[in-house]
């Protein structure tokens, strides 16, 4: 008798309990992410979704509004194709009812999938695209940019020359598509606004993934620049590269990359055969700032991957830590309107922003304000199996790079 | 012959319950969505087929039709307003055609490899001008925001609008498909020379069904536009016109409704399985592999084998 009255109040011990842990346990708020996981721009969706996973670990560990609320990402491949990648974020928004929109590599994926977050009233973290336009002209207010624009770093690009001595002809070469275009556009309206006098000698438009730049090298050659502007990313780069050294390029001129050049990726695929002296630049540097916080983000990546990020990583991980803090300063994951208040604003240490200086987001465009290091090319193997890295960086500071007004009217007469 | 429309009537049947209850079955947003790119790349696949299927003329360019009914539509409405994107979808549908005669003169004097290969370069001719005339076009920027026709604005309204234009424009190629024209058509993939020396002019017929097939795959590019509300260059990428041979083929390229089939199957895979995996590529490259080798004729073969089972 005794017993069965023990085993009744282990049973109803047993149900209090799991119903406790069950009220207890937090709800969790999806996040929906369109990265590309194949082709040419894989491996920058890789490395985000790494970075997220690292991320949502920390967030995770302790919880949001006191252990209420846990986040989860869902990851889709967007193919790159803009029309794929809207009909995703649809699906994510009506189906799996995500809370946020988040990622994207492609400029072109990034200005289709903001119009879905504005006509759902879904806010859209953008990690990585760099098309100004979306936090200019085709600005919308549930948009929320992570990463710097083109025009942060080509401006950044312009002061670099402007006190660079020695110099008058400039040439350019880049993918021959809006983000190739672009940064063109952006590094002489920067030369114009700072009174640089430069002559331009060239304006090189391979296609994007170009598999042989020849005609191009020679003809660069001939047409004896100063210095060369280059405008590609990851294997184009690369390829570029080894190309033009096997002329004799870089003896001839400076080669000056402010955007993408300085992504790890070159790094890794080049080794020892990369040139000494290439002025480069990139969102982020595996080994600037050399602050604790970036050592730990670059370690910590390496430990779960087994490999050293790409700029692209550290773009996801903001992305999920200031949705982790506009939850925890509003309280409630479904009130869009607050968080979209919330974020404005925002400031966030993030790996890469140097000692003294706090990341936030620009209350008017929603664009991060972030500054910008360009280096140039030297012997550093802390980063196998990179045996070059960037080392002496100069620092542009961050509320000089945001695009004028002026410049915003020029993209809305240019560009539709 | 008898069984054989029958056949067809009950596929009519099946094609409009199946579509039209999906309307009002409360279904999600996203499988309206889904629903109406089956319409749409539907009709697509079956436009194109009226020219492969019949007299096996394979046009690897036919993205440049759906494209161009897709730009036309997107880029009026965005400077006119929505009001004009009805009409807007049926001049898509003639320029196209018009553009197809002037193709149709220079491309189906030749045959075989040689008309796949100057089809699929004209596509592509069109596709690098869209993708670098960044005033005109937009770029590979695309074009967004391009609004639903008002009365159609929802969702739900727009699949209804997709399913009537998508059903009677099937029904028109239907219509021509068994008409003595299709016959001749279908006599022309056989042994096009036996039609010559019937008197019959085989270069005329496959311009006229090229031109058709132009027109009804332009239809089919405008609706897209209003899907998503969204445009790309690369719906004029060959990688569109392999996706519906893909689509046709799946099918099975043989039957009136195999191209939907094919199409259906496509964008169902597409969606489910890169929902689940990052090898979705090989996932799915491996079913269309053994849907090819297994059921040559395509899935809609299935069916029959069904019948014939039945029957003994």
């Amino acid at each position: 008798m005794f017993k069965k009255h023990f085993l009744v109040l282990g049973l109803v011990a047993v149900i209090v309990l799991l119903s406790f842990s069950v009220s207890m346990a937090a709800e969790v708020i999806k996040i929906g992410a369109l990265y590309p996981m194949t082709g040419r721009a894989g491996l920058y969706g890789k490395d985000s979704e790494a970075a997220i996973k690292i991320a949502l670990d920390e967030v995770n560990a302790k919880g949001l509004v006191k252990g209420k609320y846990k986040l989860d990402v869902i990851i889709t491949d967007d193919q790159s194709k803009p029309d794929y990648a809207v009909s995703v974020a649809k699906r994510y928004i009506t189906s799996d009812k995500v809370k946020f929109l988040f990622g994207v590599i492609s400029s072109a994926v990034g200005l289709a999938v903001t119009e879905v977050s504005k006509d759902y009233k879904v806010i859209f973290i953008g990690t990585d695209h760099a098309a100004t336009d979306l936090t200019a002209h085709k600005f919308q207010r549930y948009y929320f940019r992570v990463s710097n624009n083109t025009y942060q770093s080509m401006f950044a690009g312009a002061m670099y020359l402007k006190d660079m001595p020695g110099w008058k002809k400039i040439a350019y070469i880049g993918p021959d598509y809006a983000y190739g275009r672009d940064q063109w556009l952006e590094l002489r309206y920067g030369l114009d606004k700072l009174g640089v006098k430069y002559e331009i000698v060239g304006e090189f438009w391979p296609k994007l993934y170009e598999p042989d730049y020849t005609s191009y090298i020679t003809a660069i050659i001939r047409a004896k620049p100063d210095i060369l502007v280059a405008g590609f990313w990851g294997g184009d780069t690369v390829a570029f590269i080894k190309q033009a050294k096997a002329y004799g390029l870089f003896e001839k001129m400076k080669y000056f990359h402010p955007d993408a050049g300085g992504n790890y990726e070159l790094f890794a695929a080049m080794g020892d055969e990369l040139p000494d002296g290439l002025i480069l630049s990139a969102r982020h540097h595996n080994n600037w700032p050399p602050t604790k916080e970036n050592k730990a983000f670059v370690d910590k990546f390496y430990k779960a991957t087994g490999r050293y990020p790409s700029y692209a990583a550290q773009g996801a991980y903001a992305g999920i830590l200031f949705i982790a803090q506009a939850i925890e300063k509003v309280g409630n994951p479904n009130d869009t309107e607050a968080l979209v208040k919330a974020l404005e604003g925002m400031k966030l240490k993030l790996p890469e922003d140097p000692e003294g200086f706090t990341s936030y987001i620009d209350p008017k465009t929603h664009q991060i304000v972030q500054m910008q290091a360009i280096g140039v090319t030297e012997k550093n193997d802390k980063f196998p199996p990179a045996k070059k890295m960037l080392g002496n960086f100069k620092v542009y500071p961050a509320d000089k790079l945001m695009p004028t007004d002026e410049y915003v009217e020029l993209l809305k007469k240019t560009k539709k | 012959m008898m069984n054989n429309i029958k056949g067809q009537y009950i596929g009519w049947i099946v094609f409009f319950i199946v579509f039209m209850s999906l309307a009002f079955l409360n279904p999600t947003e996203h499988t309206i969505n889904i629903a109406s790119k089956i319409l749409v790349m539907g009709l697509f696949a079956t436009a194109f087929n009226l020219l492969f299927g019949t007299t096996g003329l394979l046009s690897f360019g036919h993205a440049l039709f759906f494209g161009l009914g897709a730009y036309i539509t997107g880029m009026v409405v965005k400077s006119y307003g929505a009001e004009v994107f009805i009409p807007m979808v049926f001049l898509g549908g003639i320029i196209s055609a018009i553009v197809s005669i002037l193709l149709g003169f220079l491309c189906l004097r030749l045959t075989g490899v040689y008309f796949t290969m100057l089809t699929l370069a004209f596509a592509q001719l069109v596709w690098g001008i869209t993708i670098k005339w960044y005033n005109f076009t937009g770029g590979d920027d695309g074009i967004q925001g391009i609004e639903r026709p008002p009365l159609f604005d929802t969702f739900s309204s727009y699949y209804i609008l997709i399913l009537i234009v998508v059903f009677i424009s099937m029904l028109l190629i239907y219509i021509v498909r068994s008409s003595p024209f299709g016959m001749v058509l279908r006599g022309i993939g056989q042994n096009p020379k036996r039609i010559t020396f019937l008197g019959m002019n085989v270069y005329r017929h496959c311009l006229f069904a090229y031109v058709i097939s132009a027109f009804f795959s332009a239809i089919a590019g405008g609706l897209f536009a209003g899907i998503d509300g969204s445009i790309h260059p690369n719906l004029f990428f060959w990688t569109q016109s392999g996706g519906v041979i893909l689509m046709t083929i799946l099918g099975g390229l043989n039957s009136f409704f195999g191209p939907l089939i094919g199409a259906t199957i496509f964008i169902i895979l597409e969606d489910v399985v890169i929902r689940q995996t990052e090898y979705w590529s090989f996932v799915i490259g491996v079913i269309m592999l053994s849907a090819v080798i297994f059921l040559p004729k395509g899935v809609i073969s299935l069916l029959d084998f069904i019948q014939r089972l039945r029957k003994t």
